[in-house]
């Protein structure tokens, strides 16, 4: 694959977020209509205990993606109620067209007591274009933990191929305490479920991508098809001092399969890597693959999980 | 027809028993039946002294009593039937309750496994578990729940009743409506009595619908919901109790409810028809909950949990004729 950087896009601290957000444009996610580009991403504001809340909202750009022609005012899904799964924020939202209305999965977070939190993902539905989604049911989970899958269930990338809802998402297999005084550090894979109605969702807690790192982390997978093959886009860090320490941050990797259940890692074919001194030199991660007009992008965050906002790269050649 | 039921009495109470491990401290809750050739296990749920901050932790232990007088304890559990989870998983700090049930291939428990939350108290999801040495240990099914919330039921899916009539699995459970806050601020679970099937005992597909109406209004809740099949008829027994309040003051804490149905699927509430409420002192004067049906040589009879939730133990009544 051969990417060229077009650089970041947007920045949250130059345009008035909604919801009390102040930070943060976290995890980039298009949804394109006939003349403007719909991008979605998660605001972070601070609570009053000192922790953050993502709250999802989107900004539309012109198909150049040099103009910014809007932003959500209100918000685009609410967080749950008092003991809900997505009572401490969404992050990150996915977003697809299907059937005239515009669905939405969504990683709901909610606070643990000896975990930081557990995560498992929502399903919304918009019927006005993807100003508004209105949660599915009572608004519980779609998926969560469950016998194979103990814990942190999310980052949802679902489409519908051939007849079929695919989903590609993380969960977690352990939390492990670093050391006597350290947080909890989660441990979370890459894992693939189908369903017929995008409700009820068949899976097997099997990891799909092999790992690089002895204490690798997956996160966020995204997956398109081009030249007769499905590629998949995802980062993956290592389990430990992540953080601050660049050598074990966030970076994308790569991974292509010819049948969707079968994926052969080939992180050298991934064709992008840091750029040294620019806003994507220490960290890159949540991607998002879209095409637009025939050309295929990639969305993803730089430095610091995305506090200085997203960047767009265009697909040149394979 | 009025169900009348003899109460026979205190059956068990862990804190009268001097040398009891420290695991069990006090309570048990939650009663349930296995009958063997010359004993009947009641499985119920023991807590250890509280924590530092005065929270507690739940397991899952069992006594045997003889056949022949229920009122004499043959043996006591020596540990907990079940681990608690490790940490981050949904069982880490409990299993309470805990439905036990003889298969072909052994006992199968499917319990309550709790979390604890930064906003609310806990979370609860269900966990399954087998045992291959009789009942006395339990080996889970994976590290996660078996059934869990869902987008009909956001949270606390909880107080498991499994049964087994011809090929299906049918567990009897109850699925949190909403926490509504306490005058001190304390969040307090609502939840109704739910149904999902199974032909696995694994893979269940949710009723997705409260199956029995509420008594005292949208704020009652509903629990331990207990099916007990006789004369062509499913009798289902359950406790509730009012939304808030309900800890200490008798007028509004658990009584036991009674619907019945030949379906399983459409049931209907008549409490008029059960005979058995709080005595006017003694372990069960305040409140009567969780009750678990069973037929012994001829007899049918009931154990249930009686002041503090079961924390100076269970009881047992008689039922005085037949169910019908």
């Amino acid at each position: 694959m051969r990417w060229e950087k077009l650089g970041k896009i947007f920045d949250p601290s130059e345009h008035a977020l909604s919801e009390g957000c102040t930070e943060f444009a976290k995890s980039p996610q298009a949804l394109v209509f006939d003349d403007f580009v719909r991008i979605y991403f998660c605001a972070q504001k601070k609570t009053a205990n000192g922790k953050y809340l993502s709250c999802p909202q989107f900004v539309d750009f012109n198909k150049s993606f040099n103009h910014v022609l809007r932003l959500s005012k209100g918000p685009v899904i609410e967080l749950g109620r008092l003991g809900e799964f997505d009572e401490h924020g969404i992050f990150p939202i996915n977003i697809l067209r299907h059937e005239a209305k515009v669905w939405a999965y969504t990683s709901g977070w909610s606070r643990r007591v000896t975990v930081s939190i557990d995560m498992s993902i929502g399903l919304a539905i918009s019927e006005d274009e993807g100003i508004y989604f209105q949660k599915y049911g009572q608004g519980g989970p779609v998926m969560t933990a469950n016998h194979n899958e103990p814990f942190l269930v999310g980052d949802p990338f679902v489409q519908h191929l051939n007849g079929l809802f695919h989903m590609w998402y993380i969960f977690g297999s352990a939390w492990k305490l670093p050391d006597s005084d350290g947080e909890a550090e989660r441990f979370y894979k890459i894992a693939h479920a189908i369903s017929v109605d995008g409700v009820k969702w068949v899976r097997d807690g099997k990891s799909i991508v092999a790992n690089r790192l002895s204490s690798e982390c997956q996160a966020l997978p995204t997956v398109f098809q081009t030249g007769g093959r499905y590629h998949m886009y995802f980062c993956y860090r290592s389990a430990y001092d992540f953080r601050q320490n660049k050598k074990n941050a966030y970076r994308l990797g790569y991974a292509y399969s010819d049948d969707l259940v079968h994926w052969h890692r080939d992180d050298a074919q991934s064709g992008i890597d840091l750029t040294v001194g620019a806003w994507d030199s220490d960290m890159m991660c949540y991607p998002n693959i879209f095409k637009c007009d025939g050309v295929i992008y990639l969305l993803y965050n730089g430095n610091e999980f995305g506090r200085h906002g997203f960047g767009l790269a265009k697909l040149v050649g394979m | 027809m009025a169900i009348n039921w003899k109460k026979e009495g205190l059956l068990f109470d862990p804190t009268l028993i001097a040398d009891r491990p420290d695991w069990m401290v006090s309570f048990a809750q939650a009663p349930n039946v296995i009958i063997f050739d010359d004993f009947v296990r009641v499985y119920f749920c023991c807590r250890p002294a509280p924590d530092a901050h005065l929270q507690f932790i739940s397991y899952c232990a069992f006594v045997d009593l003889a056949r022949d007088d229920l009122f004499k304890v043959k043996a006591l559990s020596k540990q907990p039937v079940l681990a608690l989870g490790g940490i981050g998983t949904f069982d880490e700090f409990g299993t309470y309750p805990v439905s036990v049930m003889q298969d072909i291939d052994g006992i199968v428990a499917i319990y309550g496994g709790w979390s604890r939350c930064e906003s609310v108290p806990f979370n609860i999801s269900l966990g399954l578990a087998r045992s291959n040495d009789g009942g006395v240990s339990f080996k889970k099914y994976g590290t996660g729940p078996i059934l869990s919330h869902s987008s009909d039921e956001p949270f606390v899916v909880t107080s498991p009743k499994i049964r087994k009539y011809g090929e299906t699995w049918y567990l009897a459970y109850t699925a949190g409506r909403r926490w509504i806050l306490a005058e001190d601020g304390r969040p307090e679970i609502i939840y109704k009595l739910r149904m999902a099937t199974s032909k696995d005992g694994i893979n269940w597909i949710k009723q997705n619908t409260d199956i029995v109406e509420s008594k005292l209004g949208d704020d009652e809740a509903q629990a331990c919901p207990d099916i007990f099949l006789a004369n062509g008829k499913y009798h289902l027994f359950f406790c509730f109790r009012e939304g808030l309040d309900f800890r200490d003051n008798r007028a509004r804490s658990y009584r036991i409810g009674y619907a019945s149905s030949t379906d399983l699927v459409n049931w209907k509430r008549d409490d008029s028809h059960i005979n058995l409420d709080v005595s006017e002192t003694g372990w069960d004067s305040e409140m009567i909950a969780y009750p678990t049906v069973f037929e012994l040589d001829g007899s049918v009879y009931m154990i249930y949990a009686g002041n503090g939730n079961g924390r100076t133990g269970f009881g047992l009544a008689k039922l005085e004729g037949e169910l019908r």
